[in-house]
């Protein structure tokens, strides 16, 4: 390649694709990405623990941040400005429906149809020690699941308050007599599911790690049928989440929100394939929370990095 | 505009090459994977069935950018007559595959390449890399028409350009 150096153009890409990674409820700490580190990395491997959410389309960023001008003088002047309301939102739809997706899609708590007594599993069928994310380790029991099963894993429900659900949080539950005291509570809500590709003995191998990681002790399985979400309700999904642009040149675009809510309801659009065939589309948009900047201590709603191709003027 | 013309070739020859090495043509004496531009070839009536004929037919330049941005219209044209071993029952099938061999080519990603210059090439010189990409867009198929017992489709993509200081 030449060693010239060529002038910048503006970024040429075709999609964005989404990450997703928790941000911990309870110690209000989100995930935060350091585009200085890893700001490179092969998009199809993001580095621990961002989880790919795939490719998207429409994506718009809207700034809502006002600024004022303060004036002094007669006739007034402006002297300086000041920034009366940060605001930043982030509106896409994803390419691919899945449990992720769903819930971060549709905001509120984003539900497992567990199968439960009837459906062919009479209870939760608990972990063993040994268990990785994507091995779980069930002895005996492991005759009450076939390859392709869906499941979630978590904890019983025994009382807790407050966030619930392992490695991110999936509801927040007031009282234990508001959830009914349901031991399968967590695991209706949870986020932590998998798909069962292998049965062995006495394991279940599942196509992509778990989202919380290998087990923790007492976490029970649940085979699920599909999903649900509400319109309503008081929960608000949070998660850290990074959008990247790669452009044609091999220079890259990044935009990292520490922390987003869903601002609308669950919403799909539909789009004619040829009628009356029709593809859901699934509509996420978002409202940046603030994080405080480690670097100089302000108050930020999102980053946006640029790492520009080689041999680019910058 | 011809690098990225050539680099555009050789990068789609390169990946029809590896997706399959056995179609292949004989131009001139010499065997070659099944891709040609027509531009750089002797002007015949004959039209080689089962290969990939690259036409370039339009190109338009936006001269606003910090470098200038070529935008090339390439139409790929190639049919089959089928096997004759198979009485030429199969030439859907091979036209299918032939599809599947071009959506695959140009879908496949990376969907850009390092553009070279190859003007070395009648040196016997290497490539010289230059400094930026060619990319290009979406393919369009076009609908497949039938001239006797040949099956015949063109497709078309568009292939961009930035024209870098001194490039012809």
């Amino acid at each position: 390649m030449s060693s010239a150096q060529v002038p910048s153009v503006a970024p040429v890409a075709r999609r964005v694709r989404a990450y997703f990674a928790p941000v911990n409820r309870v110690a209000q700490s989100p995930t935060l990405f350091d585009a200085a580190q890893m700001g490179s990395f092969n998009l199809d491997a993001p580095p621990a623990p961002w989880i790919d959410l795939g490719w998207c389309t429409k994506f718009v960023r809207k700034c809502g941040t006002k600024i004022a001008a303060l004036r002094t003088g007669a006739p007034s002047v402006p002297a300086s400005q000041v920034r009366t309301e940060a605001e930043a939102t982030v509106q896409l739809e994803f390419e691919s429906w899945g449990k992720l997706q769903m819930a971060l899609a549709g905001g509120s708590q984003q539900m497992n149809l567990l199968m439960t007594a009837g459906d062919g599993m009479a209870a939760a069928v608990p972990v063993t020690a040994g268990s990785t994310a994507t091995t779980l380790n069930v002895g005996a029991a492991v005759n009450v699941f076939s390859v392709g099963d869906s499941i979630a894993v978590d904890q019983d429900y025994l009382g807790q308050t407050g966030f619930v659900g392992a490695g991110v949080s999936g509801a927040y539950v007031r009282s234990a007599a508001d959830v009914t005291n349901d031991v399968n509570y967590i695991r209706r809500i949870t986020l932590n599911v998998g798909r069962v590709v292998a049965v062995g003995s006495g394991a279940l191998t599942l196509g992509a790690p778990l989202l919380a990681g290998a087990p923790a002790a007492g976490m029970q399985i649940n085979k699920l049928t599909g999903f649900v979400d509400r319109e309503g309700g008081t929960f608000f999904q949070e998660w850290s989440a990074l959008f990247v642009l790669e452009g044609e040149q091999g220079d890259r675009v990044i935009f990292h929100y520490p922390r987003l809510q869903a601002m609308d309801g669950s919403a799909e659009t539909a789009e004619v394939l040829s009628a009356p065939l029709e593809r859901l589309r699934l509509n996420g948009a978002f409202r940046a929370l603030p994080v405080k900047d480690a670097t100089d201590g302000e108050t930020v709603l999102c980053f946006r990095s640029y790492l520009p191709a080689a041999m680019r003027s910058i | 505009m011809q690098n990225a013309k050539d680099t555009f070739y050789m990068t789609f020859l390169s990946r029809i090459a590896t997706l399959n090495p056995a179609r292949t043509s004989v131009i001139r004496g010499i065997t070659r994977p099944g891709v040609l531009v027509e531009e750089n070839e002797l002007t015949t009536a004959a039209v080689l069935p089962d290969v990939f004929r690259l036409r370039w037919v339009g190109s338009a330049i936006e001269p606003t950018s910090a470098m200038p941005l070529l935008r090339m219209q390439c139409e790929i044209h190639y049919g089959t007559d089928g096997n004759p071993g198979n009485g030429g029952m199969d030439r859907g099938r091979l036209l299918a595959a032939m599809d599947a061999e071009l959506m695959t080519a140009i879908e496949a990603s990376p969907r850009h390449a390092l553009k070279m210059s190859y003007a070395s090439a009648a040196q016997d010189q290497p490539p010289v890399a230059m400094a930026t990409n060619i990319f290009w867009g979406e393919l369009m198929f076009g609908d497949m028409k039938m001239e006797g017992e040949r099956l015949q489709r063109v497709a078309r993509v568009e292939v961009f350009s930035y024209q870098e200081a001194g490039e012809l």
